[in-house]
């Protein structure tokens, strides 16, 4: 097999099965060129591409979400892991008695929003557009990369910055092969978000934060009680 | 309404009849319309008017002269045969009176 024949089979697995093998065979029957065939499909992978971008729902799931929500995360991951560290200084290493006080509230409070953010977040960023979560994921380590570069607490590890990504990636996970939660489960999430974000309401500028981070919880009750998409929707030919 | 492109693809897989699939559709493209046209451009549109719900397509038979390889083939729905009539009449209509519509009626008396 030629050098070009094979690039231009590698090059065709970019597109789904049923697509490839219909695009090949057009190609096999026309007798079209190898290189005018890469070309060929290179052009419709980027058109499927585009058209993906014609709708909102990857602009929201990359701009409104992957963006936003990593650059406020890793704020509130390194108030974690600071006053976690400040506790366990205090409390464990220094001292004797484990008090249950405001401190320990405020952490564990924390922590639970934490994950709730980061669950939610990432589970409706990979229901919202599945097809361009790549983009979304590669999106939101673009904040990511540059914290981590200007990071400068000496009595911390910089990786405390990426704590939001334990629960993050295991909602994206989730949202990818589940696409809906159940209406119980939505509507828990909602409920202990809005919850523990009520002291912070009558702290002035905390709402934008907070509702900019609660605002997924509260789209998957949403989205929960609408009915699930029939699979005779599903294309196979598509870009998965 | 339907696009001019999405109008000349529909003409196409209707001339082909039972026969439209990408390839014979792109000839007949390139032959009656005399231009270029890409894969790319060809299936986007495909998939654009099966969404809405102008065309079906299915997967259909390999043949030799394909690689073994089989075709995506294409049908007309009745929503499609109406949306192309649509456009063809309104073509028509907004043409009439048009230096160059006048002299093709000429030519054609």
């Amino acid at each position: 097999m030629s050098l070009s024949r094979t690039m231009l089979h590698a090059i065709a697995r970019l597109l789904t099965p049923y697509e490839r093998e219909a695009v090949l065979g057009d190609l096999e029957e026309l007798h079209s060129n190898n290189w005018r065939g890469i070309a060929e499909i290179v052009d419709l992978y980027v058109r499927r591409r585009i058209v993906l971008w014609k709708s909102w729902r990857p602009w929201v799931a990359s701009f409104g979400l992957a963006v936003p929500l990593s650059l406020t995360l890793m704020g509130l991951s390194v108030s974690i892991a600071k006053a976690g560290q400040q506790w366990i200084n205090g409390n464990i290493l220094h001292g004797s008695n484990l008090a249950l006080g405001p401190g320990l509230a405020l952490l564990l409070s924390n922590i639970i929003l934490l994950t709730a953010w980061s669950f939610t977040g990432a589970f409706v960023m990979g229901t919202i557009s599945r097809r361009t979560v790549r983009i979304s994921v590669a999106l939101s380590f673009v904040p990511c990369a540059f914290c981590l570069a200007r990071f400068r607490i000496e009595s911390l590890s910089r990786f405390c910055l990426l704590l939001f990504m334990i629960p993050a990636a295991w909602g994206l996970m989730y949202g990818l092969r589940f696409a809906r939660i159940r209406l119980r489960s939505a509507l828990f999430f909602a409920a202990l978000i809005t919850a523990l974000t009520i002291p912070a309401w009558s702290t002035k500028g905390a709402w934008i934060p907070n509702w900019a981070l609660s605002w997924p919880a509260w789209y998957l009750v949403a989205t929960s009680l609408r009915k699930a998409p029939s699979l005779e929707e599903h294309h196979p030919w598509q870009i998965s | 309404m339907i696009g001019e492109f999405e109008y000349v693809l529909l003409t196409a897989a209707a001339a082909l009849g039972d026969e439209a699939y990408g390839a014979a559709i792109r000839e007949e493209i390139e032959r009656s319309a005399g231009r270029r046209c890409s894969i790319g451009a060809l299936y986007t549109t495909i998939d654009r008017l099966e969404a809405k719900n102008l065309l079906t397509t299915w997967m259909g038979e390999a043949t030799a002269e394909r690689g073994g390889r089989a075709k995506r083939m294409v049908r007309l729905t009745p929503h499609g045969v109406r949306a192309a009539r649509d456009f063809y009449n309104t073509i028509l209509s907004v043409s009439r009176g048009a230096a160059w519509a006048v002299e093709r009626g000429q030519e054609t008396i």
